[in-house]
C-alpha cells in the first residue's frame, strides 16, 4: 500500500496540537472509563482494562508525534503503511471520544452526531473551539478512511 | 444384620449441558462515522465489506446489532478489539 498523506493548515496544525497536550493526559482515562469491562470475572477485567489503558497511552503518543512531525504548508502527516493508518484512525476516535466526554457531555447524541450543523453560536467559547477540533479531528478521519478504502461509506 | 443379597442396581448418568453461546452486540454511538465502523469492522470480525456494511446500518438505525455468535472466549477477544476501535461493544448470553 502506497503512503497515505493527511494535510491541514499551518494553523490547524497549531490549534490542533496544542489541543492534544491539554486532552491527552486525560484520553487513557476516558478510554477506560468508556469501556464496558466484563465484570464477572476478575481477571479478565483486569486483562481488559490494562490493554484499553497501554493503548490509549500509545495514541496519545502516536497523535503527538505525528502532529509535531507534521511540516510545510500545508502541514502533512505521512502515514507510511496500512498498520499505522490504522493505528491513527483509531487514536482520531480516541481524541474525539475524550473531547466529548470532557468538554461537551452535555450536548445530546442526536445534536452531536450532526456536529457540522450544530448552532455553535449559543456555545461558550471554550466549547466552541473544542467542537471546531472535533469536527477537524473527524475531517482527517473521513479522509483517511475514503484512502483506506473508497467505498467505505454508503 | 442380614447383609442385603442382592446388590441394588444404580445407574448414573451424568448430562452435559452445552456452554451458552455469547453475542457480541455494537451500540450506535454519536461519534464514529459511519465508514470508519466499516473499516472496524471488516478489520476485527475479518467478513466481506458488504457484511460489514449491513451490521454497520443495522447499528445505526436499530441503535444494536450482534455481530458475532460463539463460545465465550473468543466472544470476549473480540468484543475487547471492538473496544480497542473505540466501539461500544458488548457481551450478551446468547438467549
Amino acid at each position: 500500500m502506497p503512503e497515505l498523506r493527511l494535510s491541514m493548515t499551518t494553523e490547524a496544525r497549531t490549534v490542533l496540537t496544542d489541543l492534544l497536550r491539554l486532552i491527552a493526559p486525560a484520553a487513557a482515562r476516558v478510554s477506560v472509563n468508556r469501556a464496558r469491562v466484563p465484570e464477572a470475572d476478575g481477571e479478565v477485567a483486569a486483562f481488559w482494562t490494562e490493554t484499553l489503558k497501554a493503548q490509549a497511552e500509545e495514541e496519545a503518543r502516536l497523535l503527538a508525534v505525528a502532529f509535531a512531525s507534521a511540516k510545510g504548508d500545508p502541514a502533512i502527516i505521512v502515514l507510511r503503511n496500512e498498520a499505522q493508518a490504522l493505528a491513527f484512525l483509531r487514536a482520531l476516535s480516541a481524541v474525539r471520544m475524550a473531547l466529548r466526554d470532557l468538554v461537551f457531555a452535555d450536548i445530546p447524541d442526536a445534536e452531536l452526531e450532526a456536529a457540522a450543523e450544530l448552532d455553535d453560536e449559543t456555545l461558550p467559547t471554550e466549547q466552541r473551539h473544542a467542537l471546531a477540533c472535533y469536527t477537524c479531528f473527524g475531517l482527517l478521519q473521513q479522509s483517511l478512511v475514503l484512502q483506506l478504502d473508497p467505498e467505505a461509506f454508503d | 444384620m442380614a447383609k442385603p443379597k442382592i446388590k441394588p442396581e444404580i445407574k448414573t448418568e451424568s448430562v452435559v449441558a452445552p456452554a451458552p453461546k455469547w453475542n457480541v452486540v455494537v451500540l450506535n454511538d454519536p461519534i464514529n462515522f459511519t465508514g470508519y465502523v466499516v473499516v472496524a469492522f471488516v478489520s476485527v470480525l475479518r467478513i466481506p465489506k458488504a457484511e460489514a456494511k449491513r451490521l454497520m446500518r443495522q447499528v445505526h438505525e436499530e441503535g444494536r446489532a450482534t455481530v458475532w455468535t460463539g463460545e465465550r472466549e473468543r466472544a470476549e477477544l473480540l468484543a475487547l478489539e471492538l473496544q480497542q476501535w473505540h466501539l461500544s461493544a458488548i457481551l450478551e448470553v446468547d438467549a
